[in-house]
């Protein structure tokens, strides 16, 4: 419909989410495809391309809905350096 | 509805033997009962609906009724979110609900109405109801959201409120933890501690580990009651525990994934294809699961999960349905999609053909769509549109039709027009008339006779009888559209090809158009082809049982004979409708509108304790018993009142209050607010904010005359009479003596004849205050002579002085003398202002007539309870009946008022005030 498509202009980008515990790789399909990332402090970093603000919340939700505590949410640009958007830390 | 409601979502799910007791919690909950709100508010898997099924076990909860909701992300459509909540409440306490379900099935009803009368019925409840909301999280709609602020702010004491969810719900929690109305369990208190993990892990599951084990477990699961269970599981039955405890201890994958792919690998190779295929189901049976994964034997394979406690969830008493753990579903979903993502679509198209077998069109829809198999999506939505239309369910069309695809509308007709009908239901009109054509598109070719729809190539058609209704539809459906739009040319030329397009035996199909076209006439000013075609309409609608429609259409229909000066026939046509409306029990929506259509009649006959009473009633039904329009006609109403009670500020805040609440249903604005306002500043001396308003307006003496612009145009000509008296100045006088002639001659020529009475009596006017006595007398007798058949007293009294100078002067020559006489009797009445009211003390009961006393004194509100040994509420109610009866909003008034009446002193046979009962 006409007004999604306003999504894309403004909030379309990079993300990357990190969560509590190393998540296995099958878990790469339930994120819509996102690249699951282990860090070495035990956390899970979940980048890629979210196409808007409604995309993303969906994937707040599904990370809710597994019960995976949530650590921080970064928009990431290409052309700047990343921009906690949450970091409680 | 598409299909009946679940049953299973409103079934309290079975409490698991082997639970671990929590009488802290426990405690807790049940202090709710006290508070407004109850809020369980953790993470999936922190035994929230365990809890909460435990509690509704205990002594704690005996003799109370409980209504539970499993709720689901469907029931983000209001009409089926309180269809749930309906049905629940209607088990915990039967007849609670019962009106309110009544006013969610008819047309339209904005929920807030559904709401106002489902407290009504739960304030009466005899009993303590615990409703439970669980799952609450699924529910983003703001619609429902804002309900259940509703509900929240306007609960009954005697009704528990539980919502159980993994995020907080959007209601204002702070406010109601600052007022302690607000008792929370959250996941810090759902943890299970050391004690509670080792009574779950070596009494209900039966492992013997040692202290030091259990305080592992505990603390690399933090307490997470899932994350326990699962272990639990990965332990029974193992040889080696420690060394399972050891490797979970040591490994930092998030618990759930380490231990949920623990359990699955320790289950055979066909149970786990079972757990995996089945994910996709929200709900589990045999049957389904057998269709689902293509095997038999899903029933006992359902029972063996069920013994096994593998997150399986009994959805009834019998143990046919059964669903997944949410947070289990979750995980087994995601193997699913990682490991065989080609079967999804094939699982999918399989559920939906054993749903679309069951006639469960819901859910066939809802897994065809998740199947991406969008054209047969939007062959089971065409299919499920009547039965949506009649439950009201706009707002699950609008999710489903925004899933599918645009180009799928190009060549399904019936679905385009269907998505125009989900738009128009709820006043949208951007976008409509593209669909429109690319539907008619298709009409052209395949009108000839014999030829079956369907025959052209490429178009696609379920549901043929709708397919045959479309040319008449689309049509209706434009002639609604422009109406809206003020092309009144073009909504009658659309209303018209409808008509000719409708089967003689359509009922629907020609009332919708039929009533159109009345409308459309009203619009023009041509009153009697008004009248016809919206009567004709409303038989139509009648023959094909739409019986609220068919009452509230009674209002205008008085409207128009109203205009056409008819009042005698407007008093009848409301008082069939309210026979109709009241024939019934519950009393049918719309007779709250009659009252006040009849309150306006009675006011212009100068009966005020009728339209007093008529007002009053119309209160008693309360807002959500009215129609469209009541909401700013009823307040037209009280305000005419007020002003006759000399309180002109109190008329123009109703006013202000009209304005905001106006709807037109569309109705022409043959009577805008802003000039009835108008009005009121003229009679009230403001005549500077009157100017201001017609310059607003931009009206002139000069402007092309035309039906909807009448009453400004009228109300322009009072400002310019007013303004002659005022300023003694004569050019206003001529200015306003030359409109009403064109305004008259316009009238004459629509058979105005209301509006016709009005301009002769202005004409008189501007004539007795120009000096001009003959030519006044000339144009007040022309008015009587039309308005004596029909009743008009305050027409002509509402002109004060000038006017009952020239009604005296008839008098003396004896024009019209009964009616003059009549006349003249009101202004003395309305003058002295008290004998007209005296029968309205009969309105005021024994009870009232104590409170009314008390008023008069320097009691408060609490002690005013206390002095008559009712509640502070029960007090409450009394004033608000004693405020409208005696037309006043405040105590001060009300006081004043019981003076002017003697109500406050003992008259001859009335009940002594002084003696009420419980005094002292």
């Amino acid at each position: 419909m006409s007004d999604m498509s306003t999504g894309h202009r403004y909030d379309a980008g990079r993300y990357e989410i990190r969560v509590k515990g190393r998540l296995d790789s099958r878990w790469t399909a339930w994120f819509d495809d996102m690249t699951l990332t282990d860090e070495s402090d035990g956390t899970t970093r979940i980048h890629g391309p979210v196409i808007d603000q409604a995309a993303l919340h969906g994937l707040l939700k599904k990370l809710r809905d597994i019960g995976l505590p949530l650590i921080s949410v970064t928009q990431v640009r290409p052309d700047r350096p990343a921009l906690p958007l949450i970091d409680p830390r | 509805m598409v299909g009946p409601l679940l049953e299973t979502k409103l079934h309290v799910p079975r409490r698991r033997r082997a639970l671990v007791s929590r009488p802290r919690l426990n405690e807790r909950l049940s202090r709710g009962a006290e508070s407004a709100l109850t809020l369980v508010s953790a993470p999936a898997g922190f035994g929230k609906t365990t809890l909460l099924t435990d509690w509704l076990g205990t002594s704690a909860v005996d003799g109370w009724s409980i209504a539970w909701v499993s709720l689901d992300e469907r029931d983000n459509d209001p009409a089926l979110f309180w269809s749930y909540v309906l049905a629940a409440l209607e088990v915990a306490a039967p007849g609670v609900g019962v009106h309110a379900r009544a006013l969610l099935q008819s047309s339209p009803s904005p929920i807030e109405s559904v709401l106002a009368t489902l407290l009504n019925g739960l304030s009466a409840a005899s009993k303590d109801v615990v409703l439970v909301l669980d799952d609450y999280h699924v529910i983003d709609a703001r619609e429902v959201q804002e309900g259940m602020a509703y509900l929240l702010e306007h609960l009954p004491p005697q009704i528990q409120l539980v919502i159980a969810g993994r995020a907080d719900p959007s209601l204002s929690l702070g406010r109601l933890r600052g007022r302690g109305e607000l008792v929370e369990i959250r996941a810090a208190d759902l943890r299970f501690t050391a004690e509670e993990a080792a009574a779950y892990l070596n009494g209900a599951m039966g492992l013997q580990l040692k202290a030091a084990d259990v305080a592992v477990l505990e603390g690399r699961t933090e307490g997470w009651i899932a994350a326990l269970q699962l272990a639990a599981l990965s332990m029974q039955g193992r040889e080696d525990v420690p060394a399972f405890i050891e490797g979970f201890a040591g490994d930092d994958r998030f618990v759930v994934d380490y231990l949920a792919e623990e359990v699955l690998q320790r289950q055979p190779e066909h149970v786990r294809r079972f757990l995996l295929h089945t994910s996709i189901l929200s709900r589990l049976n045999g049957a389904l699961c057998d269709a689902v994964t293509g095997q038999d034997g899903g029933r006992t394979m359902l029972e063996a999960l069920d013994r096994a406690n593998l997150f399986l969830v009994p959805l009834d008493d019998r143990r046919r349905w059964y669903r997944y753990h949410h947070l289990f579903a979750d995980v087994l979903q995601a193997h699913l999609l990682d490991e065989q993502p080609d079967e999804l679509p094939r699982l999918h198209r399989r559920a939906v053909d054993w749903y679309e077998q069951n006639g469960e069109r819901s859910e066939a829809i809802d897994h065809a769509l998740a199947a991406e198999d969008f054209p047969r999506a939007a062959d089971l939505v065409e299919l499920a549109l009547p039965a949506l239309h009649q439950g009201k369910q706009e707002a699950t069309v609008r999710r489903w039709m925004e899933a599918l695809p645009d180009e799928l509308f190009a060549v399904r007709p019936v679905l385009s027009v269907g998505y125009v009908g989900a738009f128009m239901a709820t006043g949208e009109t951007d976008g409509v008339e593209t669909r429109l054509l690319s539907a008619e598109r298709w009409l052209d070719t395949t009108e000839a006779v014999g030829k079956a729809p369907g025959a052209r190539a490429g178009m696609v058609v379920l549901d043929h009888e709708e397919f045959r209704r479309l040319p008449g539809q689309i049509a209706m459906y434009r002639a609604a559209r422009a109406l809206v739009h003020g092309d009144v040319a073009a909504a009658m030329a659309h209303a018209r090809t409808a008509l000719d397009l409708a089967g003689a035996d359509d009922h629907v199909g020609r009332g919708g158009p039929a009533a159109l076209l009345g409308l459309a006439y009203w619009t023009t000013g041509d009153l009697d082809a008004a009248h016809r075609w919206y009567a004709d309409g409303l038989a139509s609608l009648d023959k094909g049982g739409y019986r609220t429609d068919v009452i509230g259409g009674a209002v205008a229909l008085a409207d128009i004979r109203i205009a056409q000066g008819r009042l005698r026939e407007a008093m009848t046509t409301y008082q069939r409708a309210l026979h109709r409306a009241e024939g019934t029990d519950p009393v049918l929506r719309g007779a709250a509108d009659m009252h006040v259509g009849m309150s306006q009649l009675f006011i212009e006959r100068d009966d005020l304790a009728a339209a007093r009473h008529h007002l009053l009633r119309s209160q008693e039904l309360g807002e959500h018993n009215g129609l469209l329009q009541h909401p700013y006609r009823r307040r037209l109403a009280a305000a005419r009142l007020q002003v006759l009670d000399g309180d002109p500020d109190g008329a123009l805040d109703l006013l202000d209050q009209a304005e905001r609440v106006y709807n037109s249903d569309f109705s022409p604005d043959v009577r805008p607010i802003p000039a009835v306002r108008a009005r009121l500043w003229i009679t009230h001396r403001r005549l500077d904010d009157a100017l201001d308003w017609v310059r607003e307006r931009g009206l002139s003496v000069d402007d092309d005359l035309d039906y909807v612009r009448e009453y400004e145009h009228i109300t322009l000509a009072r400002v310019l009479v007013a303004r002659g008296a005022a300023e003694s100045a004569e050019r206003p006088l001529h200015e306003a003596t030359g409109l009403l002639d064109r305004l008259l001659r316009a009238a004459e020529e629509g058979q105005r004849t209301g509006s016709v009475i009005e301009i002769l009596v202005l004409q008189a006017m501007a004539c007795q205050i120009r000096g001009d006595l003959p030519a006044a007398l000339s144009w007040l007798e022309r008015g009587l002579t039309q308005a004596e058949p029909e009743g008009y007293v305050r027409t002509f009294v509402d002109e004060g002085a000038p006017m009952v100078a020239v009604l005296r002067v008839a008098a003396a020559r004896e024009i019209a003398p009964g009616y003059v006489r009549r006349l003249l009797a009101a202004v003395d009445t309305t003058r002295d202002g008290g004998p007209v009211h005296h029968d309205l003390v009969e309105a005021l009961s024994a009870r009232e007539l104590d409170v009314l006393r008390l008023l008069g004194t320097d009691l408060d509100g609490p002690d005013i309870a206390r002095r008559l040994f009712v509640s502070l509420n029960t007090v409450r109610t009394h004033t608000k009946n004693i405020y409208a009866k005696l037309g006043v909003n405040n105590r001060r008034a009300a006081v004043r008022r019981a003076g002017e009446l003697e109500l406050a002193s003992p008259p001859d046979d009335r009940r002594p005030l002084g003696l009420a009962v419980h005094d002292g």
